[in-house]
């Protein structure tokens, strides 16, 4: 037994300009969970099911609605789906790949039949749209993606490759609210410091993004008995577009074989992927039976690949 | 398909206790107040700047040392927390960078009171499908550093206390042992009943001064604890009887209930419901408050310590909380 993909579904807000560039930006109260209802029920429409044939929740976000509970339970909540499992999961800019890894064994195991996985992000409300900030902040966009992962005879997720490097935590990171901060995991002058907002180490990220990318797309296709030519989409999600690049060009993969969604949206860290999935579905430059490896990396560090078949 | 079983636990609770008493240092309270309505005596609170991560170090030596492992031998870091040490990354990467084990996969699970049981269901599903041999499950947090310690915020201030536990699951040949069952639920309804507004992303901004002195102290936890006592009481026996009924079993079947630990009222109700005697269930919230993510490993912890679980019983891990989510998890030890 094993995962196959139902169906997948997106949800960008309107695109406005944001320091210079198109973005998809959320407007107030709109949290992830609401772009991931929406993304939903596109997803639902196109697979001819219910929210209540839904029986697990997997929601990957580092921008949650609130602090606590995870926006997996506000989604819930919206689609109507009862009282089943609810998962919030953390793994930054690799959520998504994280949620699939997540998500296979429980179909596997027969714990579940049907599982909704979501990547969703509201970046910017949490950006310093000061002129110090705007080069960080337009690098954001905002948006949500999710897929209906079904219990299934023959497996659609033909190799996967999970990783992390913790030593590289600093280079991509927010550091407040942080409980670790004692007495108090917040202050005023926090604030004032700026410590809520984003830092990137952009160099940095680029030293460690192009390597473990392309590494990790070659296990997944290992992992998937495939090679290069078997596949017939890549998606590669980094903060940083031409990371991607590299990333492609080191595995030898023409631009035109693939699409970095960064470039497209800005960086939507859970989100990405399955949008930029979706999209190609919808657009029709994918069609059903495809094989796409899809690849991330970023904060945490927190990376890894997939090779799927839609 | 094979099963999986707790192959080690530890735990490690910061060494500043903090007593009803002493918390008038921060507010109107009393003992008794705290006493009758919760059951909890004292709490730990960290003293020095150190995150949910710090806490989790020493559990997970612990956890290692008692199955009998090295840290070489985990294949992935799961971490329930709901205090993470910084906002981003996860826990789990900076736990993954004091342990000193890079590239293994690393995550956080945000779930709550609920946060461990659903760490365990996850690392129970690699190990049965064979995709890991050992995986490392951390429930941790530092509450002191959030709540708001006045009398405005008493009501949720006295309850919480930091702590961490972890546990290292691994493979269980005999499919009669190890972890049974496990049942997870959540009902977002209740989102609001026992929260932490702020910071959210679907305000904009999420975060400034104004935020910071919002009247409303969203940026403190708020708890409705009428609608939570209700709910918790009727869900933990009602998710107990699910797991108990997927297995073919009954509630004198088992040895020891380990439950969540937010208030000793809603756990005797729950076992009362169930007909589960009192010595067979495992309180420590007199001594550790609600340690949320860390209260069932803790618990756990010291249980095993202690003697209390002997080869062959049957256990059952239940918990209740924010989200709402809950959940229970039966083991033949």
């Amino acid at each position: 037994m094993g995962t196959a993909i139902a169906s997948v579904g997106h949800f960008l807000p309107p695109m406005v300009e944001h320091h210079g560039v198109l973005r998809p930006i959320a407007v107030d109260p709109i949290g992830p969970s609401t772009l991931a209802a929406r993304a939903t029920e596109a997803a639902l429409a196109r697979a001819g099911l219910n929210a209540t044939d839904i029986d697990f929740i997997i929601f990957a976000t580092t921008t949650p609605d609130v602090t606590f509970p995870g926006a997996g339970v506000f989604l819930q909540h919206q689609l109507g789906c009862g009282t089943i499992g609810v998962l919030d999961v953390r793994a930054q800019c690799a959520g998504f790949l994280y949620g699939l890894a997540i998500a296979d064994p429980f179909l596997r195991s027969g714990a579940y039949e049907r599982i909704l996985l979501a990547g969703g992000e509201v970046h910017s409300s949490g950006l310093d749209d000061s002129e110090a900030g705007a080069a960080t902040a337009r690098l954001f966009g905002d948006g949500a993606g999710v897929a209906l992962l079904v219990r299934a005879e023959e497996s659609a997720l033909l190799g996967i490759d999970i990783h992390a490097d913790g030593r590289h935590h600093r280079e991509f990171w927010c550091e407040h609210p942080a409980s670790r901060q004692f007495p108090t995991r917040i202050t005023e002058d926090d604030i004032r410091a700026g410590k809520h907002f984003p830092k990137l180490d952009l160099e940095a990220l680029r030293t460690t993004g192009a390597i473990s990318i392309s590494q990790s797309m070659r296990t997944a296709m290992e992992r998937a008995d495939l090679g290069l030519a078997d596949i017939d989409h890549f998606i590669v999600s980094h903060v940083i577009p031409e990371v991607a690049d590299e990333a492609l060009a080191d595995l030898g993969v023409e631009a035109s074989r693939a699409t970095i969604p960064a470039r497209r949206f800005g960086h939507i860290m859970a989100g990405a992927l399955p949008i930029a999935l979706s999209e190609q579905l919808e657009a029709g430059t994918l069609a059903p039976g495809a094989r796409v490896c899809l690849a991330a990396a970023g904060a945490g560090f927190a990376w890894g690949a997939a090779v799927i078949q839609l | 398909m094979r099963n999986s079983r707790i192959l080690g636990v530890g735990r490690y609770l910061p060494p500043r206790v903090v007593t009803n008493d002493d918390l008038q240092q921060y507010m109107e309270t009393n003992d008794e107040w705290i006493q009758q309505r919760t059951g909890i005596r004292q709490r730990h609170f960290i003293d020095r700047d150190l995150g949910a991560s710090d806490l989790a170090v020493a559990a997970v030596e612990q956890a290692l040392a008692n199955a009998g492992l090295t840290k070489d031998a985990i294949d992935c870091i799961i971490f329930a927390t709901l205090s993470p040490d910084v906002d981003m990354p996860a826990s789990a990467c900076l736990l993954q960078e004091k342990l000193g084990i890079p590239g293994i996969p690393a995550f956080d699970v945000r779930n709550q009171c609920s946060g461990f049981l659903y760490s365990l269901a996850i690392a129970d599903k690699f190990i049965k499908t064979g995709v890991y041999e050992h995986v490392l499950i951390v429930g941790a947090e530092v509450h002191s550093t959030g709540v708001d310690l006045s009398t405005r915020g008493r009501e949720v201030a006295v309850l919480f206390g930091d702590g961490a536990g972890a546990a290292v699951v691994g493979p269980e040949p005999d499919s009669q042992r190890g972890v049974l069952v496990t049942r997870l639920h959540a009902d977002g309804k209740f989102a609001e009943k026992l929260w932490l507004e702020s910071p959210g992303s679907r305000a904009r901004p999420r975060l400034d001064i104004d935020v910071m002195r919002d009247p409303r102290a969203s940026i403190f936890p708020q708890m409705e604890g009428r609608y939570v006592f209700k709910h918790a009481a009727t869900r933990m026996p009602e998710v107990i009887r699910e797991a108990l009924d997927a297995v073919g079993m009954l509630p004198s079947d088992i040895s020891l209930l380990i439950p969540h630990q937010a208030n000793i009222r809603i756990n005797q109700a729950a076992a009362a419901s169930l007909g589960i005697a009192e010595e067979r269930v495992v309180h420590n919230i007199d001594r550790c408050g609600n340690t949320t993510a860390g209260s069932i490993p803790i618990a756990l912890s010291e249980t095993l310590d202690a003697g209390r679980i002997q080869p062959g019983d049957l256990v059952c891990l239940a918990g209740f909380g924010a989200g709402f989510t809950w959940g229970a998890i039966l083991i033949r030890w």
